[in-house]
């Protein structure tokens, strides 16, 4: 999902580039004033791994793997303002080293994928790790957090493609987001997985974070319901407001070539049998949050069974004196 | 894995003049280049032919590969493709998908130009030059230089579990790649606070 | 006159409760070149972190740590790390600079002295461990040996008055052992070398301390302790080749 140069016009660079600036100013100071010195250099050695994380493939059907982005799992192991720092490192040497997307884009994708993305994950994360408690609950969070980070990041991809006139938003939006909302499967499976692996190598680490994260309790059900609005709400409210340009589209009859183009789950988003278009997109939408939500907590409970040789590891963990 | 991307960084291709031009004047200028074209309203040939001409010498005189050089433009190219077919079934008021794709491919090889010209360590010195805050240029640095070492050690970790691994069964696949990844990050944590004892034994802060 | 490392009664305890050092007490004496031998997990890493005030975290040791008679506490530490130069195991942990350059120049950096004076040591710690050529070289190109090699410039450059050495030789093939070896011979000031290679301890160390479990458990003449082949056996260790094969005769073995 990195942008390339040239899809966002001049006022979008403007406005994302000056926005991302903003947050990962904030998020430098924030990291400043609670990381330690002695975990630091922790912030580079995590852009590494993420980086390096990034290239595992993980196989889904012949020929396509899945991939992890890492900004929920980032931000669940080290906080949210470190997982800004780390995820921006990450996309700067992306851009800079392998031309993975572009320099005058770079503000807008790391608002997408670094702030957008990992925070709104995060928020969902501890949303759900405080409703359902325990270590299961955090890995649940974190599936839950994931799947979502990337409904997020490619919500605002679509709005800044939109918005720049490159697409327009009523075919680039359910594209994005039917998309996203499949792939994030993998993300938030990932994810969990490698989260659960580093509770059992490492449970002091994880209980670290617990502990830091308990201050957040009153607010969790505000974070859900937020990050839930926005995932639900966003769609349908833009997808039925066509913009101007579609109507003459849709005169051409390109309309209706373009919408069997697009692979959406759930039937092009609506349900049958409910009249008004954007209260059926919002059932849909709400129908595969939740869907997800569960899968996410019976994940979270499979990955912390006690008993449960699914993520043992063939290799003992070895501790260095 | 992508191992083909990394041959350009791990081994160092070749040095031209290029590679010596000051990193900063290369960054101006590459981003003179991609603001000037997302600036154009229309297809100018004046700017298109100049900025053309321009990367060609650049590029003759980089001495880069043109076949490495097209197999990155290869790589990064899907996407575009995608966006510019989308903006052909539903054109907006926008560029039209011609444009985009030829805006789009002069920033890509500028931008391919540029960072296969440029060192990192040289990109970090601009930066700390423009007052980018001194922990975003630190993590930077310490990712660059960790970069190939974790990238090894999952190597390692891989073949390691694929030496014992007989059957490819999907699911164990995943289970083994994200337990590669947990231990990856629980390596990179304890190599961490190993680097902090070094800073702190040369009289680091 | 002051002993350059002093510890007496030193414990120390990980996080997870773990006790590497029981009561460790040794004397170096300025000069002297010492080598530490143990088994896996005896505590040698540890007990050279604490030489440089490194362990505990909190820099409270429990026992006492005295260079040159200061104690390794809080107030002293600059003082103490400058004095006191200490090589990792593993380079790539010490080595975080882009390039060999950068990196020897970290310590000298942070000695606030001036451009001209900091390019000077450089120049003399590569110098002296044969890097110059490679200056300008990323340090993820190096080879293991010049990786080492760069580490020990990057601890030179400080100007240490003693060299504590974890694992020096370790991961060199025969021709990059050799040579650190000669390296390390050549450097003047008191060393004290935690080492798996007794081949090492023979040739650069006349004196020898053994620690297992968290105690040091002899200290006497390198030939003397390696010869005694119960001892070694006792504590995870063997008589070394060089011993084995050759009638020893203390006074051509030993190096000067």
């Amino acid at each position: 999902m990195h942008i390339p140069d040239n899809f966002l016009d001049l006022k979008t660079v403007a406005v994302t580039t000056a926005l991302a600036a903003g947050a990962v100013g904030l998020a430098l100071r924030q990291t400043r004033s609670e990381l330690p010195p002695a975990r630091v250099p922790l912030l580079g050695l995590s852009a590494a791994f993420v980086f390096v994380a990034q290239m595992l493939n993980f196989p889904v059907l012949a020929g396509t793997s899945g991939h992890l982005a890492g900004g929920v799992l980032v931000a669940s192991l080290l906080g949210p303002a470190a997982a800004v720092v780390v995820m921006t490192c990450v996309l700067i040497v992306q851009c800079f080293l392998f031309s993975d997307g572009g320099l005058t884009t770079l503000g807008a994708n790391i608002l997408n994928l670094g702030v957008l993305g990992a925070v709104g994950g995060w928020l969902a994360a501890q949303a759900v790790a405080c409703m359902a408690g325990g270590l299961s609950g955090r890995v649940a969070g974190v599936a839950f957090g994931g799947w979502l980070s990337m409904v997020l990041a490619a919500t605002a991809c679509a709005l800044e493609l939109a918005w720049s006139r490159t697409v327009s938003l009523s075919l680039v939006l359910p594209a994005m987001v039917g998309i996203h909302a499949v792939i994030g499967l993998a993300e938030g499976l990932i994810s969990a997985l490698v989260f659960a692996a580093v509770a059992r190598l490492r449970p002091d680490w994880i209980e670290a974070g617990s502990a830091a994260s308990s201050r957040s309790v009153e607010w969790w059900p505000w974070a859900l319901i937020l990050c839930c609005g926005l995932a639900i709400l966003a769609a349908p409210w833009a997808s039925t407001l066509p913009d101007g340009l579609d109507k003459v589209a849709e005169e051409f009859g390109f309309a209706e070539k373009a919408r069997a183009c697009i692979p959406a789950p759930l039937a092009d988003y609506t349900m049958p049998g409910i009249g008004v278009e954007t209260v059926a997109v919002a059932g849909a939408g709400l129908t595969g949050l939740v869907a997800v939500l569960a899968l996410s907590l019976v994940l979270g409970r499979l990955l912390t069974r006690p008993s449960s040789g699914a993520i043992q590891s063939p290799e003992e963990p070895a501790r260095s004196s | 894995m992508r191992p083909m991307l990394f041959s350009a960084h791990v081994h160092v291709l070749r040095t031209s003049g290029v590679h010596r031009w000051p990193a900063g004047v290369k960054l101006a200028g590459a981003v003179f280049i991609l603001l000037g074209t997302t600036m154009q309203r229309d297809l100018s040939p004046a700017w298109f032919t100049s900025v053309w001409a321009m990367l060609a010498w650049v590029w003759w005189r980089s001495r880069l590969p043109v076949l490495f050089v097209l197999q990155r433009l290869l790589w990064l190219s899907p996407l575009i493709g995608g966006v510019a077919v989308a903006a052909a079934l539903r054109p907006t008021d926008g560029p039209s998908w011609q444009e985009l794709m030829i805006k789009s491919g002069t920033s890509l090889c500028t931008i391919i130009l540029l960072a296969h010209t440029t060192a990192f360590g040289e990109v970090l010195r601009v930066l700390r030059r423009l007052r980018v805050p001194m922990l975003l240029v630190t993590t930077l640095a310490l990712m660059h230089r960790y970069l190939f070492v974790l990238l090894e050690e999952a190597l390692r970790m891989q073949r390691a579990r694929a030496a014992r691994m007989f059957g490819t069964d999907r699911s164990r696949v995943w289970l083994l790649q994200a337990s590669v990844a947990g231990r990856l990050f629980v390596r990179a944590g304890e190599r961490s606070s190993r680097i902090y004892r070094a800073m702190l034994a040369r009289g680091g802060p | 006159m002051n002993a350059a490392i002093e510890i007496r009664e030193l414990h120390y305890c990980y996080h997870d409760g773990t006790a590497a050092l029981r009561g460790v007490t040794l004397t170096v004496q300025p000069g002297e070149c010492v080598a530490l031998i143990g088994p896996n997990g005896s505590g040698k890493s540890t007990l050279l972190l604490h030489v440089n005030g490194i362990l505990p975290e909190d820099g409270r040791p429990r026992g006492e740590v005295r260079i040159f008679g200061r104690p390794a506490e809080s107030p002293h530490l600059p003082w103490i790390r400058q004095r006191v130069g200490l090589l990792f195991q593993d380079p790539d942990d010490q080595l975080f600079c882009a390039t060999v350059e950068e990196d020897v120049a970290f310590g000298p950096r942070q000695l606030d002295l001036s451009e001209a004076e900091v390019r000077q040591r450089v120049e003399q710690a590569l110098a002296a461990v044969g890097l110059l050529e490679l200056r300008h070289r990323a340090t993820h190109h190096l080879s293991h040996g010049e990786k080492r090699r760069a580490c020990l410039a990057g601890v030179l450059a400080c100007g240490p008055d003693i060299l504590v050495l974890d694992e020096p030789t370790s991961g060199l093939d025969p021709r990059g052992r050799r040579e650190f070896k000669a390296l390390l011979q050549k450097l003047p000031g008191t060393k004290l070398i935690a080492t798996h290679d007794l081949e090492l301890a023979v040739e650069l160390c006349p004196r020898c301390l053994l620690l297992d479990q968290g105690r040091v458990v002899a200290d006497g003449s390198t030939l003397v302790l390696l010869n005694d082949e119960s001892l070694m056996l006792a504590h995870g260790l063997e008589r070394p080749h060089i011993l084995q094969h050759r009638h020893p005769h203390p006074a051509t073995m030993v190096a000067p």
